[in-house]
Formats: C-alpha cells, structure tokens, sequence
C-alpha cells in the first residue's frame, strides 16, 4: 500500500526582549544561576504578573509576517500542572484566545511554491532549565518567565523536505523580523514534530507520534524521514502505530521512545484572573504593521528589480540577514550596487571565513567599504591598490587613511605625468629610437619605466595616452 | 483608639502598643510574629512629622508580604518563610510613616470565616474569649478592638473583613475591587480578593483609604481611578439619599434583638432624612451566592496555591523524588480544610465538569452581579445586619457549610465581592455584651457615599472608638 | 472507579500533589454530597446566552509594562529561602521529563 505522510509542526520560540514576559527581570544568557530573576519568576507567594510590551510587540510582528488575524484584545490563561521548572505552578498562556490565528507561509519545495497554512500563534513564558547530575537536579530560574511564542502549524507538509523547507522559512522569516535569535542548537527556538501516516486517498488521519525538541533543520528532515519509514514497516507488518512521544538520535539517526500518551492530560486550563483584558490601540498595531522589517523575499526582489544583481547574487546576500543589513548599509552609500555586492560576497566573506571572524565582530564598516568603492570608481586609486586597501579596512581601518599613509594614491593629473614621461623618454633614447623604427612592444617597456618611477602611482590609462602623444612629437 | 490619639512622639506610641500586645497575646492568641521595632522607629525618625501615620503602630494580617519579616498566612507551608520584597501596601503603610508591630492570625490562607482553621489556633473574641473572633481576617480585627493598634490591614475574599468586624465591634472597609493594590498579597482567590482594614471609627477608615488607594503597575487589576482626600470630604448629611435595605436578609434573621437594633437605626437615618426603602432580591439567586463563591474561590485557590511545593521556598518534607516531596510537603504543610477545599476546587476545573461547575458558576455570578447593579443604579447604598448573630462559640460556629436558616444572612456580603463593589461594616450595638454590626455597600468606586452614610450611622449609635481596651 | 470513592477521591488529591487520610476522604465524600447539592441551586438559574463573570469589572485595560527597566533579585535574595540548594543552584532529586 502507498502511504501519505502528514506531518504539523510546533514550534517554541524565544522573543528578543530586554526582560521577562511578566516580570522585570533581565533576559540574558550564561549568566551565574538564579541572578536573573525577581520574586515574579519565583512564584513567591503574593506576586502577580506584568505583561511586557516589547513582547506583545514582537509576537505581533510574528503575525504579521505570517498573515495572521490578529486579535486585538489579548487575553491569558492559566495551564496547570507541577514540576521542577514551573515555579508558580502553572504556566500563563493564551490557550482560548491566541494572539494570531489562521495564518500562512509559503514555502519553496521541488515542485514549486506551496501554501503551509498556520493554525495559531500565541504568547506564553518559558520554565526554569535544569541540569541533571548524578546527584540530584539542579534548577536555574533564569530563564524562568522569558517570553516565548508557540507557532502551531496545520498538518499541511508531507515530507521531509517540506518539513525542513517550512522550519527554515520560519526561522529565516522571525530573525529577519527581529523577533527571535532562532537559535535552534542553543534552544532559543524549539521544534515539535507530529507525524502520522494513511493510505494515500484516505482522509482520515491516522495515529500521530510526537518528535520532540529537534534542534537543527538537517535533523528535521532526517528526524521525519526516519519516523516515517517506521511507521511505515509498522503498518506493513500488520502493527498499529501507538500515540507516543519520541526524540531524535543523533548517534543513530533514529527515533526513540520517550513515553507513551496515557490519555489526555488535562491541564485544567481557565483564564489568568490577575490580567485583564488588555485591549491594543488599533493606531499601535499599524504604526508596527507600518515598521516591520523587510523579509528575505522582499530584499531579494529589491536587490533584482531595483539594484539589477543576479539571481545568485541576491539569493546569496539574503542567506543571512547580517550579510544582507551589511550590504543594505554599504549601498546607502554607494549606487555601485554589483561592485558592492562582490566585495561584500566574495572578497568579505571570504575573509571573514579564512580568519573564522563571527560577522557580529566584523572590523570592517560598511560606511569604509563603501568609501573604498567610490574611490576606485573615481579612479583615485587602483583595483591593484584596493586589493591593499581592502586588506586594511578588515582590520578595521579608515580607507583614505590608508591611502595617505601609503602614499598610494593614484596621479591622474596630466601635468604630472607629462613631467614623468619626459623624464623616462630624456632618459631612454633607444627606445624612442626603436619605436620609431616600428618595434611596437618599445611602448611597454616605456610604461614600465613610467609606472616604476611614479612606485605605481600614475594612472596607467592616462601615461599610455601622453606617453604615445610624446613619442609622436618626438 | 483613633489615629488623632497618637503624639508624634514614635517611641512612647510603639512602647504602649508593643505593651498591650503581649497582654493581648495571652488573651486573644491573635498574633503569629511580634515585630521587632528598633530598625522601623530608626527609620521613621528621618522622616517628615506632618505623614499621616507619623509613628503610629499598625498590625499587618500574615498573608500581606512583608520583606524580612517572616510571613505565613497562618499555614503551616510558609512557617519558615521570609519574603525579600515587600507588598505594595506595606510600602504605602512605610511611606506614610507607620511602625508594624505584629503580624496576625488568620484562617489558613484565607480560607475560612471563623479563624478556627490557622496554624497558631483559634483567635479569642475580645468580647468573650470563648467566642470565635471570625475570620479569616481575625487576629487584626481582635486587635483593633483590644486597642492594641488603632488600624490592621486584612484581606476580605468572601467577608473576611467584615464579618470579623462585626463579632469584634469594630469598623472593617474593603474598598473597591482593584483601588488597592494586590501585589504582595498571598492569594485565596484572585478575582474575589480585596485588601482592607480596620479602624475604631470612621474618619480614620477615611484617612486609611487616601494612604492605601491607587493605581500600582504592578497589579494589572489596579485602578486608574483618582483617590481623593476622603477624610477631608467626609460629611454625614444625608438628606435625600437613597438607602436599600436588603429584606431578604433582614426576614430570615431570627434573633428580634438584632432586628430591633437594626430597625431603630433606620428610623433614625430616616429622621436625618434619609429615604430607606425595603427591598427583595430573587430568593432562588441569593441561595446561589454561597456554592458560587465556594466554587470559584476553591478553583482559583487550588491553582494560585500551587507553588507552595516546598521546592523554592516553605517547608520541604524530604521524598525520594521530586513528586514524592511535594506530596509530602503538601500533605503536611496544609491543613485537613485547605486539601479538601483544593480537591473539590480542582474537580471543578477538569475539562469534563468546567461547564457544569466552574463556568456555571462564573455566569451565575454575572446574573447576581446583574441584579446587584439594578439595586445600586437606584439606591446610594445597600444595608443589612452584617451577621445573624453575635460571634458563635467554636461548636456553634458553621463556618462555610450548608445551613438553610443562614445560607442568605450569613452570606450575603459575598455579594460585595462577586460585584467587587465597595462595603463597610461597622458596630451597631451590643448583644448579651457582645458586639454586633450593619453593614453597607456602595457603588463602584463611590467610597466617599460609602464613608459619608457609614460617618451618619455612627453619630447615630455613638460607637465610635470603642474598645476593650485595659487601661495602664 | 466508583464516583467519590476513596479512591478516586486519593487520586484526585495526589494529582494536586497530596496526600488524604481515609478519615478526611470519608469527610470529603460528604462534601462533595452538599457540593453536588448546591449545583441544584445553580442549574435553577438560567444563565443561556450569559458569559462567564471571570473579573469584577469589564472594562479592559490599557496598561502594559515597557521594556526598559530592570529589576533583578541579588543571587542572595533569590536563594534565601530555597530549603536544598547548591552553588546558587535549587536542588531537587533527578528528574526525567
């Protein structure tokens, strides 16, 4: 029998705040145990909860930048249950009125664009991490209380691929958005995958299992294309699929049972009666509608339509939104779009990859790369000598600067170079002799003489033009 | 004693206060910390002598936080807890210039009305020793009225304040929901819970407002609506406003001594030309006003109460796992009344019985406040006897459980909590020497109405200031 | 299980995180009798069309916090009160989600 794969994803998300969703205490990471809280994230006795607007702010983004209808009266509710890392005994979450619902994405899969549609995204607060030692459990509240959103998707992917494909959009989309870091492997986003096979034709659902907190794209696709095919002998064989929830391997690249769902636990959800309902300006949502940051699509059209780049070119300066901001920030200076688009690519790049450079440490300013591709394009100095100067900016230095430190810059006055061509033809009269005598290549060795006296500073195009003038008055 | 009695001289007025207290201790059992007062005098003497409570000693009941000072809500969970910060109201109280002297006994948590039911024992009644003092709020009620501290802060979820008021003889205010700021307030049910006081008269409950009223960012439940200087705006004519008496809790009252007090106080309001007129309530919603109550508050109690775990701070009962510690912990920390309140508040949050229970309860709430507000959009106030009786000896006393006779009278002061509505209790006269009260409401955020009927019914029973005070 | 038994009266306690003696249980059952009871009360009012009451007042709000101040607990402060701790860690016993 053919199988369909159906695949939703969920997925936790940490917001880029300064502090906590519902309490004043700093967000901050590898920070020394418990020194990021106050009493709200403790659950000491009498505290009440502070929604953060920064928060609010930034889940609104996220709607927006999936389409979401927004709800403008936010509203929380109370998720109960004990643990270790729940201090108050419940988690604060928007269980009956989301923030954002009915959204989409779209994402590029081989056979084209495909429309992932988005059942929910709603705001919540994160637990407390806990280390585990062969002692006992050690519980850091720090991160206690950070501001997350949960993006719950419809089972609208069937593969791997698309699965990935729909992971990486959504990441690339929020850091794009500023709304999250995103990063998977340190945990700041998490991704839930539920899977569930039925014969193709079929519009039942069959039983789902849950794959928990894969940490990397790879691992989302290799997680799902594992799960399915067990899922698949299981079926095969004459087995049932049971409700479960499994982790991904890493060693073996397979899934493993972490427990089985003995029913629905019932999380007693009933709304937080410490929040009232906070009703958002309408005015407010639009002046963030009205500044939300360019997406990847958006800036990759921009760099074809408008800075006329290449495809490639523009699908590789939006893999990474620092590269692209940077070269954003580069051509605000310059209008040599192509020109800046390789130094920034190519010869950036590949300096920052040599010298293993995080690009948040990049030395080198986009204002001086700029500075640098306009003086080539005034012919104030050569590609030769950028090559030099490019050298120098990375290790952040001022390009003009270096020019003058170096003396390097280029003589395109035609008075100076009249001098410097008299100078090597009073100086070499057999050449001007073999010139005249037809041998053409007499030129070359002139302008060797030219550019060694100038130490390579006169401009090559304009010596070759007055050296030819001179030698035919001669 | 009143606030007007205390000198600006700080040390003679904390001396007195801390002296009676010990001796109010072994009559009444009302305490649960004494507070050492040296570090508070220290500080209070860097400030202004004009703040309104400049030295003057105060009780705090154990669920308000308190920073350095341990802090309990008279269960078993918190007995060794000392907060770090402190809540919004003890700030205020510190700014204004107040010594605490004591926390105070009350129900476990909240949960109870007879303060039979705290870790440290019954509350004594000032009156007569062997009576209950009421709860949960009783240790600051018997307090106030043993004229230890002229005013105790308490909290009031069901009638916590003004029930105890009245068997202690003293005036118990709880303002609107959301004028004074929950934050540092240890739960029982959070949309019911009020904070509020008592004083020995009603110019002080006015000034007690100023101080303690306002917007706090760090209740979200707070209000915006502007405090006034209540005390200054006092005025007790109140010719021409409109009094609701609620006859359904005046018919079922059987004892003809508390109806004859309550009547004659009527006539005399009407003589100061007030318009008192009877009114009735669909009997069928007011018998609700008990299981409604108990059904949310249970709910929100469960849930708000489920961070005492042992884990981070309170009592921890070693386990051999996690689980197993906070079992123990629980089972141990809280008392027999809290678990089995826990239990049947959580059977009514399951995803099955929230429909029948919970939320049932939630809409029937909604049609009592309804009903309420017709009552108030018409009448300034609404009056009844604030208890049936005068305050119950232990055995009698039938705490929250159902009795046909009382299920009205004994409590309709919930009505002030479903509404959030503002309501005082304050004496009315004496029952076989034993204090009993009337109590009002008002409209929502109309305290000043409130304060200026209630300062017209004490010029009328001349209860003002009335203490058991032993004199030294 | 039998509604309001012992037993389920203990599981339902133990999924609040405590335990009841058989005597409490036994007083509970009778609780839960006059609490059922009540419910009489409550279905004789008609709440069709009526939302749930779950704050005092309906008027939303306005409020929300900004961004920018920090308030923190010392390390100190945070632990003070915590009965097993470690290095500024909170202790508990090995736990496996």
């Amino acid at each position: 029998m053919n199988y369909e794969t159906i695949i939703g994803i969920e997925i936790h998300c940490e917001l880029n705040t300064n502090t906590k969703m519902f309490s004043a205490a700093p967000v901050r990471f590898k920070e020394a145990p418990n020194s990021c809280t106050n009493e709200i994230d403790l659950g000491m006795p009498g505290t009440l909860p502070c929604l953060n607007i920064h928060a609010v702010e930034l889940a609104l983004r996220a709607c927006m930048g999936t389409h979401c209808e927004i709800d403008p009266l936010v509203k929380f509710d109370r998720k109960n249950y004990y643990y270790s890392d729940l201090p108050k005994g419940f988690q604060i979450t928007q269980q009956f009125h989301p923030i954002g619902k009915n959204g989409y994405l779209n994402i590029q899969t081989k056979d084209g664009m495909k429309k992932i549609r988005l059942n929910r995204i709603h705001m919540e607060e994160d637990t407390a991490k806990q280390f585990h030692t062969s002692s006992g459990s050690l519980v850091d509240f720090n991160r206690a209380g950070t501001p997350l959103i949960e993006i719950v998707s419809e089972p609208d992917m069937r593969s791997g691929e698309e699965a990935a494909a729909y992971v990486e959009e959504l990441k690339n989309m929020l850091y794009y958005l500023g709304v999250s870091d995103c990063k998977m492997e340190e945990g700041s986003m998490r991704c839930d995958v539920n899977i569930s096979l039925r014969p193709v034709g079929s519009d039942k659902f069959g039983t789902k299992t849950e794959i928990k907190n894969l940490n990397s794209i790879s691992n989302v696709q290799k997680a799902v294309d594992y799960e399915t095919q067990r899922q698949k002998e299981l079926l095969e064989n004459g087995g049932v699929v049971e409700q479960e929830t499994r982790r991904f391997d890493e060693a073996t690249k397979t899934t493993v049972l972490m427990r089985k769902k003995e029913g629905n636990v019932d999380y007693k959800f009933f709304p937080e009666p410490n929040i009232f309902p906070i009703l958002l300006d309408e005015s407010w949502i639009e002046s963030i509608r009205n500044s939300q940051p360019e997406l990847p699509s958006q800036r990759k059209e921009k760099y074809m339509n408008d800075y006329g780049l290449s495809e490639y070119d523009a699908s590789t300066l939006v893999q990474t939104k620092e590269l692209s901001d940077f070269y954003d920030e580069v051509v605000s200076h310059t209008k040599e779009y192509k020109l800046a688009a390789n130094w920034c690519m190519v010869e950036m790049m590949a300096v920052l990859n040599k010298e293993n450079i995080a690009f948040k440490d990049n030395p080198c300013s986009p204002h001086h790369l700029a500075e640098m591709i306009e003086m080539m394009k005034a012919n104030e100095i050569s590609s030769k000598q950028a090559k030099t100067v490019f050298e120098e900016i990375m290790k952040g230095k001022d390009p003009k600067k270096v020019v003058e430190e170096k003396g390097m810059k280029q003589i395109s006055d035609p008075n100076e170079i009249l001098k410097l061509v008299t100078q090597v033809l009073n100086e070499n009269p057999q050449a001007i002799l073999d010139f005249k005598n037809g041998k053409g290549r007499a030129v070359g060795a002139l302008v060797g003489a030219i550019m060694k006296l100038s130490h390579g500073q006169a401009n090559p195009k304009l010596a070759n033009q007055i050296l030819n003038e001179e030698l035919k008055k001669r | 004693m009143r606030l007007s009695d205390f000198s600006k001289d700080i040390e003679k007025n904390v001396d007195l206060s801390v002296s009676k207290l010990n001796d109010a201790q072994k009559k009444l059992n009302a305490i649960v910390t004494m507070i050492e007062p040296d570090e508070q005098i220290k500080e209070v003497k860097e400030k202004d002598p004009a703040l309104p409570l400049y030295g003057i000693p105060v009780a705090i009941k154990d669920n308000i936080t308190t920073k350095n000072i341990r802090t309990t809500a008279s269960s078993r969970i918190l007995d060794n807890y000392v907060p770090v910060y402190d809540a919004t109201v003890i700030k205020k109280l510190k700014e204004a210039g107040a010594v605490m002297v004591a926390k105070t006994s009350m129900d476990e948590l909240g949960m109870g009305g007879t303060n039979l039911n705290a870790y440290t024992g019954k509350v004594n009644n000032p009156y007569d020793v062997k009576r209950i003092s009421g709860g949960s709020s009783g240790g600051s009620a018997a307090l106030v009225a043993q004229g230890v501290v002229p005013v105790a802060l308490g909290t009031d979820t069901g009638d916590s304040i003004r029930k105890p008021a009245a068997y202690c003889g003293v005036v118990g205010f709880k303002p609107t929901y959301g004028r004074i700021s929950r934050y540092g307030v240890i739960p029982y049910a959070s949309s019911l819970d009020h904070v509020g006081y008592f004083t020995t008269n009603i110019v002080d409950a006015a000034r007690m407002l100023s101080i303690l009223a306002g917007r706090d960012d760090h209740d979200m439940t707070s209000s915006y609506e502007p405090v006034d200087d209540y005390e200054k705006k006092l005025n007790s004519d109140i010719k021409g406003k409109k009094i609701a008496v609620l006859e359904n809790v005046m018919s079922s009252i059987q004892d003809e001594r508390i109806i004859q007090n309550f009547n004659e106080l009527v006539e005399k309001l009407e003589k100061r030309g007030a318009i008192v007129e009877r009114i009735q309530l669909d009997d069928a919603l007011l018998q609700t006003l008990l299981p409604v109550y108990l059904i949310i508050a249970n709910a929100e109690a469960c849930a708000n109460h489920s961070n005492l775990d042992g884990v981070r701070f309170g009592m921890r009962e070693e386990g051999k796992d996690l689980e197993e510690i906070m079992i123990n912990s629980r089972t141990k920390g809280f008392s027999s009344a809290v678990r089995k309140r826990f239990v049947l508040g959580s059977y009514s949050l399951f995803v099955e019985n929230q429909d029948k229970l919970f939320r049932k309860a939630q809409k029937v709430r909604r049609v009592i406040v309804n009903e309420f507000k017709k009552v108030l959009d018409e009448y300034d106030c609404v009056m009844a006897s604030a208890a049936s009786t005068i305050a119950p000896h232990p055995e009698e006393s039938v705490g929250e459980k159902m009795s046909d006779t009382y299920l009205v009278a004994e409590n309709f002061m919930v009505l002030g909590n479903m509404s959030g509505y503002p309501s005082l209790t304050l004496p009315s006269g004496f029952v076989e020497g034993c204090p009993i009260g009337i109590n009002v409401t008002a409209k929502a955020f109309d305290e000043q109405t409130l304060l200026n009927i209630c300062k017209a019914v004490e010029e009328e029973t001349g209860l003002e200031n009335v203490t058991v005070e032993v004199q030294r | 299980m039998e509604k309001f038994s012992k037993e389920m009266l203990k599981k339902l306690a133990n999924q609040v995180m405590f335990d009841l003696s058989d005597e409490e249980c036994e007083e509970l059952q009778e609780e839960f009798v006059t609490y059922l009871k009540q419910l009489d009360l409550l279905n004789k009012i008609n709440t069709d069309d009526v939302e749930e009451m779950v704050y005092p007042f309906d008027t939303p709000t306005s409020f929300i916090r900004d961004d920018e101040h920090e308030y923190a607990l010392s390390q100190e402060d945070a632990m003070a009160n915590v009965p097993l701790k470690n290095e500024n860690y909170v202790v508990v016993p090995k736990v496996v989600k």
